[in-house]
């Protein structure tokens, strides 16, 4: 089996724990105790990788492929993104809770620059049948799929090869403008990606 | 495009006091009437955007970028401290108080954020530590970038909000400087002018068709 590299373990650790913090974020927005239980999932998943990375980077220390400071580098990266992960937890646990979500919540988490939406793709949708990689989401629209459900299966943080399907249910975070623009084409209003 | 009202720090052009910051880390507190919601929010927004500032710095091996990374968390502890009275002083029951320390306990991780961000650009102040961070970050799927405006782009004059940049390209601007100035997150008001510095987030297809819009290779985004 092909070992990750540190560099790979290190960039993972990081990608995941902004995952992370918009999935949280999103838990409280939607107050979705769902994707609050994958916050805590993720960070059991950081955790074991910062443990291989810290052992990884000290046995590349031992055989000269890597230098004391490039590794204490790595290293110290790898804690700022465990410890986002960290702060991630913390947003979600309040979702996880038994108390009601004081509606100030919501209402920041809507107001803030980068906002969260939540759309059903209807099956008459452009985006129905067609992959991450295909649609070009992201770069056309602005959005970013952070999460998405596909019946009783959920998916984070999808890739180019991940397919949309007819009633998926996708969130994903971007600009104001992008959100209509998501909207339109998972309702099958607009076919202009 | 409804208007937005302007929040906080962003959006607007700023001069960070230089190294004044450091002195109103002691200064005592005042109380300031400002709504819960209005300090979550910024605390929230503050959070996003100073770990991509953070990463810029190392990634651009930039003191300029780090020292606005120290204001903002400073800012961050005031803000903290705001929403804690605030919150104790909207409490009258045990129902509200239930509530509210949900909302401490948002804020409370928007600040160790902060805190995080502050320690990620200590990697630069720190021995020059070569170029394993830039080779590292360079990877990511959703990259920083930066970006100069040339005087001959057609976006020199126009409000953000006009451009569209971030639904057409993906790219979000998440701070311009200009000069000696700032403005974090721009909002659909701002306008971009000549020799603006961008720092944006996206994707490598993103920052292509930008960086040809914003240097005049291309008249318009689509």
């Amino acid at each position: 089996m092909n070992k990750k590299s540190v560099e790979d373990i290190v960039l993972e650790i990081k990608d995941k724990s902004e995952l992370m913090i918009d999935l949280a974020y999103s838990s409280l927005l939607y107050d979705n105790e769902t994707i609050a239980k994958e916050v805590y999932d993720l960070e059991d998943v950081i955790d074991v990788l910062y443990q291989n990375l810290q052992k990884q980077t000290l046995e590349s220390v031992e055989n000269k492929k890597l230098k004391i400071n490039d590794a204490l580098t790595v290293l110290r990266l790898a804690d700022a993104g465990e410890q986002i992960a960290d702060a991630a937890q913390e947003i979600a646990d309040v979702e996880l809770r038994d108390v009601e979500l004081h509606p100030i919540l919501k209402m920041s988490i809507r107001e803030s620059d980068v906002v969260f939406t939540r759309v059903k793709v209807e099956p008459g949708s452009i985006l129905a049948g067609k992959t991450f990689g295909e649609l070009k989401l992201g770069s056309e629209t602005g959005m970013y799929v952070r999460a998405m459900r596909h019946g009783n299966h959920w998916r984070y943080g999808p890739d180019k090869n991940t397919r949309i399907d007819a009633e998926d249910v996708l969130f994903a975070r971007g600009p104001e403008d992008g959100e209509k623009h998501l909207i339109d084409l998972s309702t099958g209003k607009s076919q202009n990606i | 495009m409804k208007e937005k009202k302007h929040r906080g720090i962003f959006g607007r052009l700023q001069r960070t006091p230089k190294e004044k910051w450091k002195k109103e880390e002691f200064t005592e507190l005042e109380y300031e009437p400002t709504s819960v919601k209005d300090l979550l929010t910024e605390m929230k927004d503050i959070s996003e955007l100073i770990i991509d500032l953070a990463y810029s710095a190392v990634l651009f091996d930039n003191e300029d970028i780090a020292e606005e990374v120290k204001y903002l968390e400073v800012r961050m502890d005031k803000l903290n401290y705001d929403i804690r009275m605030m919150a104790m002083m909207a409490t009258r029951t045990k129902e509200d108080a239930e509530q509210l320390a949900g909302i401490l306990q948002v804020a409370e991780a928007a600040e160790t954020i902060s805190n995080t961000a502050g320690d990620i650009v200590k990697l630069l102040s720190k021995e020059k530590t070569g170029p394993i961070l830039p080779k590292i970050l360079k990877q990511a799927d959703e990259q920083l970038f930066r970006i100069k405006v040339s005087s001959s782009s057609k976006a020199c004059n126009q409000k953000t909000g006009d451009l569209k940049v971030e639904s057409e390209t993906g790219m979000r601007i998440i701070a311009i400087r200009r000069g000696e100035c700032w403005i974090y997150n721009p909002q659909s008001d701002t306008t971009i002018q000549a020799d603006d510095w961008l720092i944006t987030r996206g994707t490598d297809e993103g920052y292509k068709d930008l960086s040809k819009f914003f240097h005049g290779e291309m008249e318009v985004l689509e």
